[in-house]
């Protein structure tokens, strides 16, 4: 999957879990750019991610993800 | 608070890592006060030296913290998804982790500088701080049941009677040496044993149990048998969570009167009790949203 596909398809992940149709995502975001982006939030993100991509993370693949980009990169690993 | 708390410099350094965990702490940030700061400065001293010991430092202590969050981010996935633990057996859960050093040993030094970071075991270490001192005078003998890293240990060793009898008993190897090594107090005895495989001729006045409850298959089998341990007049001090998915938690209380039911069954009436919510929500929300809660208690027996 091209990171763009997997870019436009996170974004309305992310528009929906926070529920803000104005969020852009770009690789270098991170969550002290994107307000609703916390603990609480990242864990339906996650599910949010596993269920539209169809797939599963283990525990060690999800760790320290800092930015969207890292996101994008574990995501891409799954392909 | 001022900005030479060393405190600080953890939450600071949790920060840069990890953005998104350093939003929530940020924000239960306003329910501490100045004897927080002064009583987290004053561990981290202590363990500060600890840690040299062992030839590391605290950013050893922060990956461990936040390997102890990734498992947690895992543990909650699962549980939103399917409305239950990971584990469901004391046989898996033994394996995985008290008996693997390798998991053990960030699991209780993450755990460890948790109480001071997470608002909901900040408060429930106060709460028994503020009130086990009016059990001093009545405890002459005390035992910990699954004292993990020590803090509640060391707390009860300073205010406890200098005659009165201390043992501790916990299945795993880390955690012991992790509680003595922390404390290196010679008259706490500590015994490695499963504790339904502890048996001893004597009763306890005082019984601490704190996060256990939710380790066993049946807690209900688990609270008879510190009713046997226990002193006619005795008093039992303990916390456990519910909604709150990790790699060793099995038994899912849903809410607080699941706690009180099985309290109640076992032979014991409560004498004071508390919670918290690990977020810093309007109560209603966080009830719907099954935001993780601490509960905590001091009973006696019917
Ligand atoms: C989550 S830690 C709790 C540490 C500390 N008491 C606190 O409240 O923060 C659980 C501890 O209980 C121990 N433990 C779990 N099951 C046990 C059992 N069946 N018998 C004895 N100890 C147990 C574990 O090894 C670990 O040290």
């Amino acid at each position: 999957m091209e990171q763009i596909d997997i870019i436009n398809k996170l974004n309305n992940i992310f528009r929906e879990v926070m529920d803000n149709e104005d969020i852009v995502i770009t690789p270098e975001s991170s969550a002290n750019d994107i307000e609703e982006w916390d603990s609480l939030t990242h864990v339906q993100l996650i599910i949010a991610i596993e269920k539209s991509f169809n797939i599963r993370f283990k525990s060690s693949e999800i760790r320290n993800w800092k930015n969207v980009g890292e996101m994008i990169e574990a995501i891409q690993n799954k392909f | 608070m001022n900005d030479k708390n060393i405190i600080l410099d953890i939450y600071n350094k949790i920060a840069e890592k990890s953005p998104i965990h350093a939003k929530k702490l940020k924000k239960n940030m306003k329910h501490y006060n100045d004897v927080y700061f002064q009583r987290s400065d004053d561990f981290i001293i202590k363990y500060l030296k600890f840690l040299n010991t062992l030839g590391k430092d605290i950013d050893y202590s922060i990956d461990c913290y936040l390997k102890m969050l990734d498992d947690i981010i895992a543990e909650d996935t699962y549980f939103k998804k399917f409305g239950k633990y990971s584990s469901s057996s004391f046989e898996e859960v033994n394996n995985r982790v008290y008996g693997n050093p390798n998991i053990m040993e960030y699991y209780m030094h993450g755990l460890l500088i948790s109480q001071f970071l997470w608002k909901q075991h900040y408060q429930i270490y106060n709460y028994f701080i503020e009130n086990i001192k009016e059990y001093s005078n009545s405890t002459n003998s005390y035992l910990e049941i699954g004292a993990g890293h020590g803090l509640y240990l060391s707390e009860a060793v300073k205010i406890l009677d200098k005659n009165a009898i201390i043992d501790v008993v916990d299945i795993s190897e880390s955690s012991i040496n992790l509680a003595k090594n922390l404390i290196n107090n010679d008259r706490i005895n500590f015994t490695l044993a499963n504790i339904f495989d502890f048996n001893s001729n004597k009763k306890y006045d005082f019984i601490t149990m704190g996060e256990v409850l939710e380790h066993v298959e049946n807690p209900l089998s688990l609270l008879l048998k510190l009713n046997e341990l226990l002193n006619k007049n005795g008093t039992l001090y303990i916390t456990a969570p519910t909604n709150a998915p990790t790699i060793d938690h099995i038994y899912l209380f849903k809410n607080i009167n699941e706690i009180k039911s099985l309290l109640n069954k076992a032979g014991f009436k409560i004498e004071k009790d508390i919670y918290f919510y690990a977020e810093d929500l309007p109560e209603e929300m966080a009830e719907k949203m099954e935001i993780a809660l601490m509960y905590g208690a001091f009973l006696k027996k019917i």
